[in-house]
């Protein structure tokens, strides 16, 4: 075990994986010498060379699209978009052929990629570099799409990521990469794909989220015990699609209350659907309404410290939804 | 501002060209039996299509098979052919077999996917044919990752990506071209300019006259060749996977064709000239290359008719294949979403009970 970030834990996955099976390269903008934007690929150029670390032309389609064909012919691509806000040119590989690649060929042609996308805000970024938009993929069928929250998950969620014979959508949260440290295996581990985890078991409350805002979450379900005695069971949902439903609806209805949390907008976004999936499959276990704790439906993140701690969520806000839902 | 359209004129015509004095004469006869076979299978699908025999829609290429058969005749099994929703031929010379791609614009059981992909857009993985999807040009940037692959893996395969000549007007040609030039990858840019994006004529789609110019922006040779010409399109093909496969990068090869029928079965092009359309049905690159043939002595009416009815013949049975196929059971439409069943999650969601029925607050 060793001590890593965040951003360690995603560098040790992909030296593994890299030393692991030769098939397995990266390509993105500023990968190479730089080492990444936030260093998630530094020292891979100098271990393993330019023809598996590739510093891409900036065009994400590109990024994209040529790992599909490469993972067709037999390759195992990571691709990097440096911020999910610069994803847009990357929209027709991702939701066109990335996604829908294996159902119109009938499963006789496949595109394994792992796409690695830096997302999130309460960075001060600003509108071009604070961006969720995790909806828009978990909305397009054929993509899985990932976002853990933590150091271990993150290593080992992206070696299950890499192996799997899928397109891996790989969300990474810039505020997670160094905030926080934990152990983390220094050897093979995988952390299994489509399966939630309960980051903390509780019984009078069910809280749901991913990400940065599963920390906070965590903060929050901390206070709710310090202050009211309130044991909070907070569901790290880990892959957004397709979702392990059944680890929140078992969680519900242990405790009959849900709140979600998520920073992305709130309309359509994955609080939508979980608590449609609540509403439809565990109606009868409900004693309080179903509450969401997430952004406005505003273009996010305004730069200025007031208009972002505006739009974010943080663990006051969460402390209040989740006594709301105790107090019904 | 009104816009004028001119008709388009070839660079050079060469059509008329006598073969080559001691011409192969294997080769020619080769090129131009796929032509007729490139013919009467598109021909008998719109027949086909007429009678509602399959539902759905096709884009023929009638026209422009001097193109479809020169830039794909020489490609070996594991060479990958990139292709638009225009070149469902193609499948011909990679040599997919004529029931299976029956059955794909029947949209049966036995079609390569199964019925999933409409009738034009048609993939075969055992020889390296990308399924094609209808967003313009996505398959030329998928190529270069094929091309990539090839590369990385030291093969001397090659990708033939095919697009028209709207196909130049989206960023993503350009990226595609960029990056391939930029990695010098094993990669044939075929643009089949046929003079119109489905109503949009090529005048007001691009400044250039030639397509090919396009390239020298990214650092890579580009050939324009009279389309029509199917030894020209072959001799400028055959050289550009060459160096292809001998690792001197990618070229791109505008071959200026034109499409006798509307962009789709359900257009009548009625945006044309019918002038216009007469004339390009004047050089007709089937008849041109049948009356060089003739006056080289590679050719007979009797070979002709003998090559007719073994296509028909073929046609016939591979019609009989597809109409006889079962075709998709409803439910099918849950798979191969993923690697794994969906089915479970879709169609038996499970409902939960209340762990504890006490009230709360007591």
């Amino acid at each position: 075990m060793a001590v890593m970030t965040y951003i360690d834990a995603i560098n040790s996955a992909l030296r593994e994986e890299m030393a692991r099976d030769s098939s397995v390269f990266l390509i993105g903008e500023d990968i190479g010498k730089m080492g990444g934007a936030f260093r998630a690929t530094k020292g891979l150029l100098e271990e393993f060379g330019e023809d598996r670390v590739i510093d891409s032309p900036l065009a994400e389609g590109v990024i994209v699209s040529s790992s599909i064909g490469a993972a067709m012919a037999g390759m195992r691509p990571v691709p990097e978009i440096q911020f999910v806000d610069f994803i847009t040119p990357a929209m027709d590989a991702i939701t066109q052929q990335a996604a829908k690649l294996r159902y119109r060929s009938a499963g006789t042609q496949t595109c394994p990629i792992t796409l690695r996308v830096c997302y999130g805000g309460s960075v001060g970024g600003g509108l071009y570099h604070s961006q969720s938009n995790t909806s828009w993929f978990i909305h397009c069928p054929g993509l899985v799409v990932v976002a853990p929250s933590r150091p271990y998950d993150a290593k080992g969620l992206l070696k299950a990521a890499i192996r799997d014979n899928n397109p891996v959508m790989f969300f990474e949260h810039k505020k997670l990469y160094r905030s926080m440290k934990e152990e983390v295996p220094e050897s093979d581990y995988t952390v299994p794909l489509m399966k939630a985890a309960i980051a903390r078991p509780g019984s009078d409350i069910t809280a749901i989220s991913y990400g940065y805002t599963l920390q906070l979450t965590l903060q929050a379900a901390e206070q709710m015990k310090q202050k009211h005695d309130v044991d909070v069971e907070v569901i790290d949902l880990r892959t957004l699609a397709p979702m392990d439903t059944d680890t929140f609806l078992e969680s519900v209805a242990k405790t009959s209350r849900a709140v979600i949390v998520h920073e992305d907008n709130r309309t359509l976004g994955i609080g939508a659907e979980v608590a449609a999936t609540i509403a439809e499959q565990a109606f009868d276990c409900l004693d309080a309404p179903i509450l969401r704790v997430t952004a406005p439906d505003v273009p996010l993140l305004p730069a200025a410290a007031e208009l972002e701690n505006f739009c974010t969520v943080s663990a006051d806000k969460i402390v209040a939804a989740l006594e709301r839902s105790m107090a019904y | 501002m009104a816009t004028t359209f001119e008709p388009m004129v070839l660079t050079q015509d060469t059509v008329t060209e006598p073969l080559p004095a001691e011409p192969d004469g294997a080769l020619y006869r080769r090129l131009y039996s796929y032509m007729l076979k490139c013919r009467m299978v598109e021909e008998r699908i719109r027949v086909l299509y007429r009678q509602g025999r399959f539902a759905g829609n096709y884009f023929a290429a009638v026209g422009q098979e001097a193109t479809e058969v020169g830039v794909t005749l020489d490609l070996l099994p594991e060479d990958t052919i990139a292709p638009s929703h225009r070149n469902f031929v193609t499948h011909i010379m990679k040599g997919t077999p004529l029931p299976l791609m029956f059955a794909h614009i029947y949209g049966r059981k036995t079609s390569p996917d199964q019925g999933r992909s409409a009738p034009a857009h048609c993939g075969y993985a055992p020889l390296n044919i990308i399924t094609p999807s209808s967003t313009i040009a996505a398959q030329l940037n998928i190529g270069t990752g094929i091309a990539l692959a090839y590369r990385m893996q030291h093969r001397s395969n090659v990708v033939v990506a095919l697009s028209g000549e709207g196909s130049t007007s989206l960023g993503f040609w350009h990226e595609a071209v960029n990056f391939a030039g930029v990695r010098r990858l094993p990669i044939l840019f075929v643009v089949e300019n046929n003079g119109y994006a489905e109503s949009v004529p090529a005048a007001i789609q691009t400044a250039v006259d030639d397509i090919s110019v396009k390239a020298q922006a990214y650092g890579i040779p580009g050939i324009s060749v009279d389309g029509n010409d199917v030894v020209a399109v072959y001799a400028a093909a055959r050289e550009a996977i060459d160096r292809a496969r001998k690792g001197k990068g990618p070229t791109l090869l505008e071959c200026k064709t034109y499409r006798w029928y509307g962009h789709s079965e359900i257009d009548p092009a009625k945006y044309r000239d019918p002038a216009e359309v007469a004339y390009w049905k004047s050089k007709d690159p089937i008849a041109a290359m049948e009356l060089r043939l003739e006056s080289a002595g590679l050719w007979t009416e009797e070979w002709k008719k003998g090559l007719e009815a073994e296509f028909n013949r073929e046609i016939d049975e591979a019609i009989a294949f597809a109409e006889s196929s079962p075709r998709p059971e409803g439910e099918e439409a849950l798979d191969q979403v993923y690697s794994f069943s969906i089915r479970e999650r879709e169609l038996e969601p499970k409902v939960w009970e209340p762990r504890f029925t006490v009230q709360r607050g007591e």
